[in-house]
């Protein structure tokens, strides 16, 4: 294990996780001395049932409960003060905050405007503008995969404005984050799949890219174990409550680890063909990971390799000779893909070329490749990667990702 | 009170110095790069007409200033004047600063300990990391500047020699 | 992890590790919105040095500071309530603890008078509500830790106090504090850490969160105690050995039964003696009853305690015994290394028969009292490394 010259690690969330945690909320609210909640989600968490599940473990303790389901798939700043308003008027005194990550930086956003008592959050934007703990807040996520459940960010937007502002602070870890297999269970399998891909990519990730430390290696070698073996089985069987469960505390897991140890080129590419394409998240994730792992191969043989035991286990670590150990874990995601694929009758994507929009046109057109090359290198999560990355290795990656082909590793620039 | 010994915190002369003198030695590399390298030129380019740049140290200083005046990159100094920064880099202390400016820590690595604080918005970030790791590509060594950047670029001989000696004319003559 | 029980895990402790990691704590306070710390600390146990090196790292950052160097060995009640008066009148904002042990009892035990307003110390007890956010307080880490620092618990006098709020908001660990003058002294620091950090890995309650603290603890001590111990000058092992005596603290919260971590305390409690030493006496010891009892799951211990290959080499069924034989090897080497250095029974150092006396009387309080004394009993002169290498 290794010790890096200088590290930082923190992760001051409190983790309540099993079947049943949800029933731990309302003593968890009583801990925080609160008696009248404000639920923070949206019309999809709504929809699939998920608020009632929350709403009857509340209702026997805290009458006061209040619900609102507006926050939009894209978080808004309109919104965020018009929530704190809203909690501001019903005297309520802490934030329970379900859905995936929309909703969490919503609910951070709502946290931070109604704690500071701010007219303006963005005079709270960017790292250290906050400096004291502010109202309770216990998250209940209902994907496995953003983690942001146990992330310091919040991500807010101004539309009218076009602005994305970004929040950094350690007083935005929730409180509490509540883990129960419930709230999951209703996601489809290709929803599944691409959610729990992001779970994985945060993992790997975590364990390559340049902040790693002995702290976020232990959450990410933890996380990768479950994800690899749980997420095939809940692609394939939703209604299995413990490789639910299981999968919820990988991604939470994968979370605490790349929130101290950062993201490198899969993330990098994957933000840049989502805002140039509206590639989804965790589909960007699933194929670009293979591609992250060879692209830093060079660098970090030795680390990769160690991702193969947690993941594949003893046997396949056994009869894998040595030195093909690191090219079996890109093997072995790819492999993931493939069944994905399989499981999901095609809806999961193994390369840019085959995904399609709603109305089956090519999300990513080819000649939209080098648009997305050049949009990563506005982005930060290049600064983690282990390689440097300019236009030409974005493109390069591009291209074997959007074919399917591994990549040339020859091709790869070395310093 | 004598249960207490109340310390006030100490000074550090000689790091500031050689901080303060590096800030210098920076920034009007800076400005010299950006006419002597074509690819530091575009990176400004692609930058605000009023962009300003400042490093330093927290929680008092040295800082130094570069910015863009009627199109062209130039050293400021250490006193914001009334200009909108659009990126600060702050490092955390003087030991952090002296880490970083004498080569001990890259840029990259320095990020990965939590050593900077940035602030500004991302892109713009980027953009002067780059223009500092091309600098430090001319200032140094190849020896030592491998240790500072992730990868060693593969100039012509041409553009690194002829570089390199265009930036530590300028930098002197201030120019 | 059994997905059968409702799981509860938390940390709530920053960790800064490494070069020029005390040089942060300015930047560190004022992002917790203080300014004014008070450094309290034991010169006896740490030394001038490392005052200084801790105050030193201030420098530059217009601060002001409190220090006081005058804490004991054991956590005095009246000189809490006077340093809580001075907290309050000379308007400190946080707590500095420089030092393992009780010096971070005191500090803990200080943090919570001034915060919840107790002007009588004396009157703090296990019932005490402790369920909001005290001072912020920071742990500075130095050679002689117990692990214990980073936990949610303080000990006043006999008397364990738990509470999340209780674990300091940071722990500083930086490679100039974290070298020892004797192998002795990381030696004992890196068993108690390894102690608590087995107890962890096995004890009830298993869950990955608390288990990513413990693996990276064990697997810590296993690759850097030996060397540590036989050259404690050295920054890289020591400043492991650290690390690992700070994780073990963060996953020991929330492990319940743990006969090594109560042994290690009644003897520090009553003899003042450092509770890795006993811990170490007792390991092979209780490892060995758990092998034969069955029922432990010594198995998952011999990963972190080995490494992947060695792990995947040894079947299923003979990863419990392997752990345990790995161990043995594991304290004949550091004993090997240390010599007499380190008592590996009671008898050797010889402590009083009252002394002895006066820990059978706490350990019968304990439900677990029966087998607690047993195992004194036999690390009063049995050394079961010896017997299974000879």
């Amino acid at each position: 294990m290794d010790l890096p010259d200088y590290y930082e690690f923190c992760c001051r969330v409190k983790i309540v996780a099993g079947h049943n945690a949800l029933e731990k909320i309302p003593v968890l609210l009583a801990d925080k001395g609160s008696k009248k909640p404000l639920i923070i989600t949206d019309k999809g968490v709504v929809g699939a049932g998920l608020i009632d599940i929350v709403s009857r473990v509340l209702q026997d303790r805290l009458a006061g409960t209040l619900i609102a389901d507006n926050v939009p798939p894209d978080s808004d700043i309109r919104i965020v003060h018009q929530l704190a308003q809203l909690y501001r008027d019903s005297g309520c005194d802490a934030i329970v905050a379900v859905g995936g990550g929309s909703v969490m930086d919503t609910a951070k956003g709502v946290n931070i405007v109604v704690s500071e008592n701010a007219s303006d959050l963005m005079a709270f934007s960017g790292a250290g503008a906050l400096k004291r703990p502010l109202k309770p807040l216990i998250a209940i996520p209902t994907t496995a995969g953003t983690g942001s459940e146990v992330t310091q960010v919040a991500v807010i937007k101004d539309h009218e404005k076009h602005l994305k502002m970004a929040f950094l602070s350690y007083f935005l870890l929730p409180d509490v984050s509540v883990l129960d297999p419930r709230m999951t269970m209703t996601m489809p399998p290709f929803v599944t799949a691409m959610t729990g891909m992001d779970a994985l990519s945060h993992a790997m990730e975590a364990y390559y890219c340049l902040q790693k430390n002995p702290l976020s290696d232990a959450h990410a070698l933890s996380a990768v174990n479950m994800i690899y073996r749980y997420l095939p089985i809940v692609a394939d069987n939703p209604l299995d409550p413990n490789g639910r469960l299981a999968m919820s505390v990988g991604a939470c897991l994968a979370g605490i680890a790349f929130s101290n140890s950062m993201t490198g080129i899969v993330h990098n590419l994957g933000h840049a063909s989502g805002s140039v394409c509206g590639v989804p998240h965790g589909q960007a994730m699933a194929i670009l990971l293979p591609y992250g792992l060879e692209y830093n191969m060079h660098k970090c043989e030795d680390t990769i390799v160690r991702l193969l035991l947690p993941m594949a286990g003893e046997a396949v670590y056994h009869d894998t000779v040595k030195e093909q150990r690191p090219q079996k874990v890109v093997s072995l995601i790819r492999q993931l893909n493939e069944d994905l694929h399989k499981m999901t009758d095609g809806r999961h994507a193994r390369c840019f070329g085959e995904l399609k929009d709603r109305e089956q046109k090519p999300t990513v057109p080819r000649e939209a490749l080098p648009r997305i090359a050049r949009a990563a290198l506005l982005d930060g999560a290049s600064m983690y990667n282990p390689e440097d990355t300019d236009y030409d290795d974005n493109l390069m990656v591009l291209e074997a990702a959007w074919e399917g082909h591994p990549l040339d590793r020859s091709k790869v620039k070395k310093g | 009170m004598g249960l207490v010994d109340v310390v006030r915190a100490g000074r550090k002369p000689f790091k500031r110095a050689y901080v303060a003198v590096f800030l210098w030695f920076t920034g009007r590399a800076i400005q010299a790069a950006a006419k002597v390298d074509e690819q530091v030129r575009r990176e400004f380019d692609s930058l605000p007409d009023d962009f300003t740049f400042s490093l330093g140290v927290l929680p008092d200083g040295p800082w130094m200033l570069i910015g863009k005046d009627k199109g062209r990159v130039k050293y400021l100094g250490g006193n914001p004047g009334g200009r909108r920064i659009y990126i600060r880099l702050a490092m955390k202390n003087i030991e952090t600063a002296f880490l970083i400016l004498s080569f001990r820590e890259s840029t990259a690595l320095a990020t990965a300990r939590n050593r900077l604080i940035t602030e500004g918005e991302v892109p713009h970030a980027l953009a002067m990391i780059r223009v500092m790791d091309i600098v430090e590509v001319y200032l140094l060594p190849k020896m030592i500047a491998r240790l500072a950047i992730k990868r060693y670029p593969s100039w012509t001989p041409g553009r690194k020699v002829f570089g390199r000696i265009g930036i530590y004319t300028r930098v002197l003559l201030g120019i | 992890m059994n997905p059968e029980t409702v799981f509860t895990f938390t940390c709530p402790v920053k960790t800064n590790s490494g070069n020029k990691a005390l040089e942060n704590l300015p930047i560190e306070l004022s992002g917790l919105n203080a300014g004014k710390p008070l450094i309290v600390t034991s010169i006896g146990k740490v030394g001038r040095n490392a005052i200084r090196t801790l105050t030193g790292a201030f420098g530059d950052s217009g601060m002001t500071l409190g220090v006081f160097d005058g804490l004991p060995d054991k956590v005095d009640p009246a000189l809490i309530e006077q340093l809580r008066t001075t907290i309050i009148e000379g308007k400190y904002d946080s707590v500095i603890s420089l030092g393992g042990g009780t010096i971070v009892d005191s500090a803990k035990i200080l943090n919570l008078a001034v915060s919840l307003k107790t002007t009588d110390v004396r009157s703090l007890s296990a019932q005490t509500p402790v369920n909001r956010n005290l001072l912020p307080l920071v742990v500075v880490l130095t050679a002689n830790a117990t692990g214990l620092e980073t936990s949610q618990q303080a000990t006043l006098n006999g008397t364990v106090l738990s509470s999340e709020y209780l674990a300091p908001v940071l722990v500083v660990i930086d490679p100039r504090l974290t070298r020892g003058k004797e192998g002795k002294i990381i030696y004992a620091t890196g068993l108690a850490a390894l102690g608590r950090a087995l107890e962890a890995h096995i004890g009830a309650g298993k869950n990955p969160f608390r288990e990513a603290y413990s693996f990276a603890a064990i697997r810590f001590i296993r690759e850097n105690l030996p060397a540590a111990v036989r050259n404690p000058d050295d920054k890289k092992t020591t400043l492991a050995v650290l690390n690992a005596a700070a994780m073990s603290g963060c996953a020991f919260s929330g492990t319940d039964a743990s006969p090594l971590h109560k042994l290690g305390q009644v003897f520090q409690e009553v003899y003042n003696i450092h509770p890795g030493i006993i811990m170490g006496m007792c390991l092979p010891h209780i490892l060995g009853d758990y092998l034969h009892q069955g029922g432990h799951d010594l198995s998952s211990l011999l990963q972190p305690l080995t490494g992947d290959d060695d792990f995947t080499q040894t079947p299923e069924d003979q990863r419990a015994g392997a752990t345990v034989s790995v161990l043995n090897r594991f304290m004949a080497d550091l004993y090997s290394v240390l010599g007499k250095d380190v008592p590996q029974t009671l008898k050797e150092p010889g402590v009083p028969r009252y002394v002895m006396e006066d820990i059978l009387d706490v350990l019968d309080a304990d439900p677990d009292g029966v087998y607690l004394r047993a195992v004194v009993g036999r690390i009063w002169d049995k050394t079961p490394v010896a017997e299974k290498k000879g």
